[in-house]
């Protein structure tokens, strides 16, 4: 039977009504299997017609349940925004067969909230997080009872993330009301759908429709320099020659600055997420009637908001990652069998072989995996909080059952234990024997955790010498890391924080940093490892031709490398590791992705800080790592450590290296909350937060912490991958200066890793205090010369300008009395003693020169305990280590307190 | 008189004619103060009781100083502490004799710590040297002798060389200067007064240094010499005057 004969003939009518003539292949593969009951997820690029692909054998579902009751189909997507979209397309559908909608989100006025409480609407379109709400009120659960479908709309946008995560529970708890309701999910081209399928259904049969995006591609990458005003100009020449253009770019900031210098071209407007909601709405929909012929956006557009028509995309700037070039390019030709036509701006070396590899996979249609959070302990206590309000007091067995039949909390027995006993910590459920109950804190706690989403509290930056507002810090952030001292860098400058209180943070410009901290705002969207090993590979064959790159792109990547070569720098690839030595540090070029960069980076760090006891800056980026280090470790060592690591002591490592990280401290507050140790509204400054944190120690809640960073920001069975491939000799490792690749780049995520103890920062203020004390140097000779100075600037040899001899005495300034007795011809037993201490400073440093001036200027340190010290023939750390001790046993005595 | 530091305590023992071993600021019941402040945790009052049991072991002392803020809410008790405080306090009392300096969270401590335990808000001499909270004016009869106070909280940012940042509580050495807005320093005291500021035993109280030093909130920290005050990790290691920390990076 033909498909659209098995449609309500009402369906029917209004598909002619709204002109539509055929069906698209996604409608014909996928209306008749929903009409059989099937669960599905469709797969298919935006603008094939998806929404009606799912919501035409709905329709014709719900024309045939009787009216009334509650709501009978749940249409959910991640936006409100999209909730918007989709809620202007059903109305009319709706209008015609007689059916009701409504709409649910954030936004919607109590009015109209109330009225769905007591006529519900059959359509009820949403969030993932109202429909957590949903569950919190007794008339609206009776509603969930009637629903028959849920439509989950973007879902590779959810299926990756906690929120999604969340609402895979939440379909579960739904299901406990409303028994076995169809499942239908629309997605954007995935690399891995049955995981897709599988995050919607979990053990229920799933049927797959994939509609390949490939063929409908038409991609080109384009050189353009990294000069921005030669950028805007080629921006400027295809806007010319083009209707109706989407610019996407990677940051905000980018969209600003491009949308500043296109501004006098007119008809262009800016869209991205720090806009209200109103400006977007504008941008919207005068693109859409054609008064703006060009949106500059980020990834704020690339979801099927339904924008008219658009005749190119262009992508500023590498897009990164492949289902986000798929999915923004897809945004033109929204119509039915056309082509869509993108066009990548290269902006250099690495962007642009970045870019023609992306747009290879693009063709190829190598999409990334997405891959869905299992076992994520903090959506757990979230749901665990929710289902508790929902129930009052309920078997943690039940919670249990809901909980594993999703495909994300297999065999979930124990982690709910912990999770359970976790929250009980922070009093937000009781447990009686295996009863769960919920608390008042409870319902409170969900009212600020409906979300997953952080949404965070900002921290405004003042700088105290221009007495403004410099920007702001994630409150996690400044919760779990910083505290006064601490040196960050945020919009390209440096800052040392004075003080934080009344909810900001003073600072003031720093000169210099050796260890720089991330400002965690805009984080950058992560290179995938297939991308730089691919990248590394065109490096190495340099058969850049074959990707079809413009005569430009081609002319510029060629003599890039013949550059290198000219340099005698070697050219790192996916066979070659090169070790930079520069002036901070050292630069490891592994094109490895952000990911296995992020994991091997900080493996080697703790490493190095351990073996050296200094902390180690660390910035990286998809293709290289600079490690900040003192100057005394150079390449050659991190190759030691590089070759005798044992790859499958990597992870272990790394835990250690992340837990006294910023990254891992802000993590940790975010998780916290989440399991209502820490309400959103909490007063940090009365005590060390940071101490607190210590009491996570071998919880649950650190444990999520790990399993999230390890699983979401680095990639250690690659790192560990590439490490074994070092020492079998299958990657080759080459030290050398600084070259061009090297030194490029934009280091995209900066952390510091300490050493394990606090030594190397009380070594390094003893230090400062010993060379910045004040000295009194004394010729013992001629007796006849003295000198006041600061050790810093006291030669290695102090010489006496009267006399020339070296027999110079290093006093500490109060000492300067006894030097003035010398003189004296008649002395008594006191005053001889004096003298022949005085003489005795003066042999030793006479024998061991500048090092004996540093002993003798130490607290409670003369000539005796100085020369105790010098005997040890220590140097360096473990020279000041003994000065330490001396000046510990000093500090134990009364002449010290008296 | 000879000081020993317990890192683990932080903890002193100064040693005379008796071992004493000193402790200040342990705020037992803080956690329900935490919670009306958005922070919500189980009371940790047992492991502190421990490590403090511990630290006593290490010292093995004829008498336990309490130096004040033994207890955490004001103005007036919580359940929590109406219930946790006569354990701990027996717990102590079982295993070394107490001396406890009230500190100004320590409002209705007298209902927990016994008459002979118990001495003067202001301070007192024990063994030639003054202890009291240091909350308010000592006692005149102190002034010339070494003052061991707590209430400060004193905490210390150290950077290395590289930049890192890390924290720990520390102690402060300071010599008092009579001043208009400090300690009133009877006239003829004899010799110069030191005060030494203890860090706190509680593992969540602390308070940077730097801020103690630019905005003192106590009569004794307005009246030290901060330029010349040293600071003093829990370990005893010497880290020096303020200025060593080098906060402005010019060299």
């Amino acid at each position: 039977m033909k498909t659209t004969e098995r449609l309500d003939p009402r369906v029917l009518a209004c598909i002619k009504k709204r002109g539509f003539t055929s069906l698209s292949d996604a409608q014909k593969q996928a209306i008749p299997l929903i009409l059989d009951g099937k669960h599905i997820v469709l797969i298919a690029p935006t603008g094939t017609g998806k929404t009606e692909s799912a919501m035409f054998p709905v329709f014709n579902g719900l024309l045939s349940l009787p009216g009334g009751g509650g709501f009978k189909a749940l249409y959910i997507t991640p936006l409100r925004s999209l909730n918007r979209d989709i809620l202007s397309r059903m109305q009319w559908w709706c209008a015609e067969l007689g059916l009701t909608v409504g709409v649910r989100h954030g936004d919607t006025p109590m009015g109209e909230r109330r009225k769905q409480a007591l006529s519900p609407p059959d359509l009820l379109i949403t969030t993932p997080e109202t429909f957590q709400a949903l569950f919190m009120g007794k008339r609206l659960r009776q509603h969930l009872a009637h629903v028959k479908y849920v439509i989950v709309d973007e879902i590779h946008e959810l299926a990756g993330s906690k929120r999604g995560a969340q609402l895979a529970v939440g379909l579960e708890r739904l299901h406990v009301y409303a028994g076995e309701f169809q499942r239908i999910g629309l997605s954007a081209t995935v690399g891995n759908p049955e995981d897709i399928a599988g995050y919607l259904c979990g053990a229920r049969p799933c049927s797959i429709v994939q509609v390949p995006v490939a063929k409908q591609l038409e991609l080109s990458v384009q050189y353009v320099g990294d000069d921005f005003r030669h950028q805007t100009e080629v921006l400027k020449k295809h806007l010319k020659c083009e209707g109706s253009t989407l610019i996407f770019v990677n940051t905000r900031v980018t969209a600003e600055a491009l949308g500043h210098a296109l501004f006098s071209h007119g008809d262009v407007e800016v869209h991205h997420g720090s806009l209200s909601r109103e400006v977007r709405i504008d941008a919207e929909d005068r693109f859409k009637k054609g008064e703006i012929r060009t949106l500059i956006c980020t990834s704020s557009m690339e979801l099927g908001i339904d924008i008219g028509r658009v005749d190119h995309v262009i992508q500023f700037g590498s897009p990164r990652e492949v289902a986000r070039l798929v999915q923004r390019v897809g945004r033109a030709g929204h119509q039915l069998n056309t082509i869509s036509r993108g066009t990548i701006l290269a902006t250099g070396f690495d962007d642009l072989l970045e870019s023609l590899v992306i747009a290879k996979k693009a063709r190829a249609n190598e999409i990334e995996r997405v891959t869905p959070p299992r076992h994520a302990a903090d959506v757990l206590a979230n749901q665990v909080a929710a289902i508790a309000v929902e129930y009052g007091e309920i078997e943690r067995s039940k919670i249990r059952e809901i909980c594993e039949r999703t495909s994300l909390y297999p065999d979930c027995g124990t982690l709910l234990d912990d999770v359970c006993r976790q929250m009980e910590d922070h009093r937000l459920i009781r447990i009686d024997g295996s009863r769960i109950i919920t608390t008042a804190r409870a319902r409170r706690y969900l009212a600020g955790n409906l979300s997953m989403i952080h949404d965070e509290r900002k921290v405004p930056i003042f700088d105290i010498v221009s007495r403004r507002t410099v920007g702001t810090l994630d409150e996690s952030f400044v919760v779990g890391w910083v505290h006064t001292g601490v040196v960050f860098i945020t919009k390209g400058q440096l800052w040392r924080v004075l003080e934080i209180a009344d909810g900001r943070l003073t600072v003031e410009p720093a000169k210099k940093a050796i260890g720089e901290l991330p400002s965690w705002e805009g984080e950058q969207i992560p290179v995938p490892f297939p991308v730089a090993q691919e990248a590394g590979m065109m490096r190495r064959t340099r058969d850049i031709a074959a990707y079809h790159p413009e005569p430009d792109g081609l002319s510029y990547a060629e003599g890039f490398l013949r550059e290198m070569d000219r340099n005698r720098s070697l050219v790192p690839t996916d066979e070659l590791i090169t070790l930079e030595n520069t002036e901070d540090g050292v630069v490891c070029n592994v094109c490895a992705g952000h990911k296995a960069n992020e994991a091997l980076g900080r493996v080697i760090s703790i490493l190095v800080s351990a073996r050296y006891g200094t902390t180690v800056g660390l910035e990286l980026d998809a293709y290289r790592m600079l490690l900040r280090l003192p100057f005394s470790i150079r390449a050659a060592d991190i190759r030691d450590i590089l070759l005798s690591l044992d790859p499958a002591h990597m992870p272990g490592i790394l835990k250690l290296a992340l837990k006294r990280t910023a990254l891992f401290k802000w993590k940790l507050v975010q998780i916290a909350k989440k399991f209502g140790a820490i309400d959103p509204d909490a007063d940090y400054e009365r005590i060390s937060i940071q101490r607190l944190l210590d009491f996570f120690d071998n919880t649950v809640v650190q444990q999520e912490a790990y399993r999230e960073l390890l699983s979401e920001y680095m990639d250690i069975d690659t790192a560990a991958g590439i490490v074994s491939l070092v020492q079998s000799g299958k990657i080759r490792v080459e030290l050398g200066p600084l070259s061009l690749i090297g030194a490029g780049g934009l280091l995209s995520s900066r952390d510091q890793i300490p050493p394990p103890t606090a030594d190397s920062a009380v070594l390094a203020t003893l230090k400062r205090r010993l060379s910045q004390d004040d000295v009194l140097l004394a010729c013992m000779n001629c007796r006849d010369w003295k000198s006041r100075t600061v050790v810093s600037r006291v030669d290695d040899h102090p010489q006496c300008p009267k006399c020339g001899a070296r027999l110079i005495a290093a006093l500490k300034p109060y000492e300067e009395e006894q030097y003035a007795l010398l003189k004296k011809p008649k002395k008594n037993a006191e005053e001889r003693a004096t003298e022949q201490r005085l003489m005795k400073n003066a042999n030793i440093v006479l024998s061991s020169g500048k090092k004996a001036i540093i002993a003798l200027s130490a607290r409670g340190v003369g000539p005796e305990n100085a020369s105790r010290i010098l005997a040890t023939l220590t140097e360096d750390d473990a020279f000041y280590r003994e000065i330490l001790k001396a000046e510990r046993t000093f500090v134990q005595t009364h002449r010290y307190w008296a | 008189m000879n000081l020993e530091f317990i890192s683990e305590g932080p903890a002193l023992v100064i040693e005379g004619e008796q071992r004493l071993l000193i402790v200040a600021d342990l705020h037992f019941g803080i956690e329900a103060d935490l919670a009306a402040h958005g922070l919500h945790f189980r009371s940790r009052s047992a492991g502190r009781l421990e490590r403090l049991m511990r630290v006593i072991d290490l010292a093995d002392p004829d008498a336990l100083v309490l130096l004040g803020d033994i207890k955490h809410s004001i103005p007036s008790l919580t359940r929590q502490e109406y219930y946790e405080m006569p354990g701990i306090l027996d717990a102590l009392r079982a295993r070394v004799p107490l001396i406890v300096f009230p500190g100004n969270h320590d409002i209705g401590i007298e209902r927990f710590v016994r008459e002979e335990e118990l001495r003067p808000r202001d301070g007192a001499l024990v063994d030639g040297v003054a202890y009291l909270h240091g909350h308010m004016n000592p006692a005149p009869s102190l002034f010339g002798n070494l003052m061991v106070i707590g209430h400060h909280h004193p905490l210390i940012s150290l950077r290395d060389e590289v930049g890192y940042a890390m924290q720990a509580p520390a102690y402060i050495r300071a010599d008092i200067e009579p001043g208009e807005h400090g300690v009133p320093v009877p006239p003829g005291s004899p010799g110069k007064t030191r005060v030494l500021f203890m860090p706190a035993f509680n593992e969540l109280a602390g308070y940077d240094i730097v801020k103690i030093l630019k905005d003192p909130f106590s009569p004794l920290s307005r009246s030290m010499n901060a330029d010349r005050a040293e600071i003093i990790l829990a370990d005893g290691t010497l880290i020096g005057p303020v200025s060593a920390l080098n906060l402005d990076e010019d060299d």
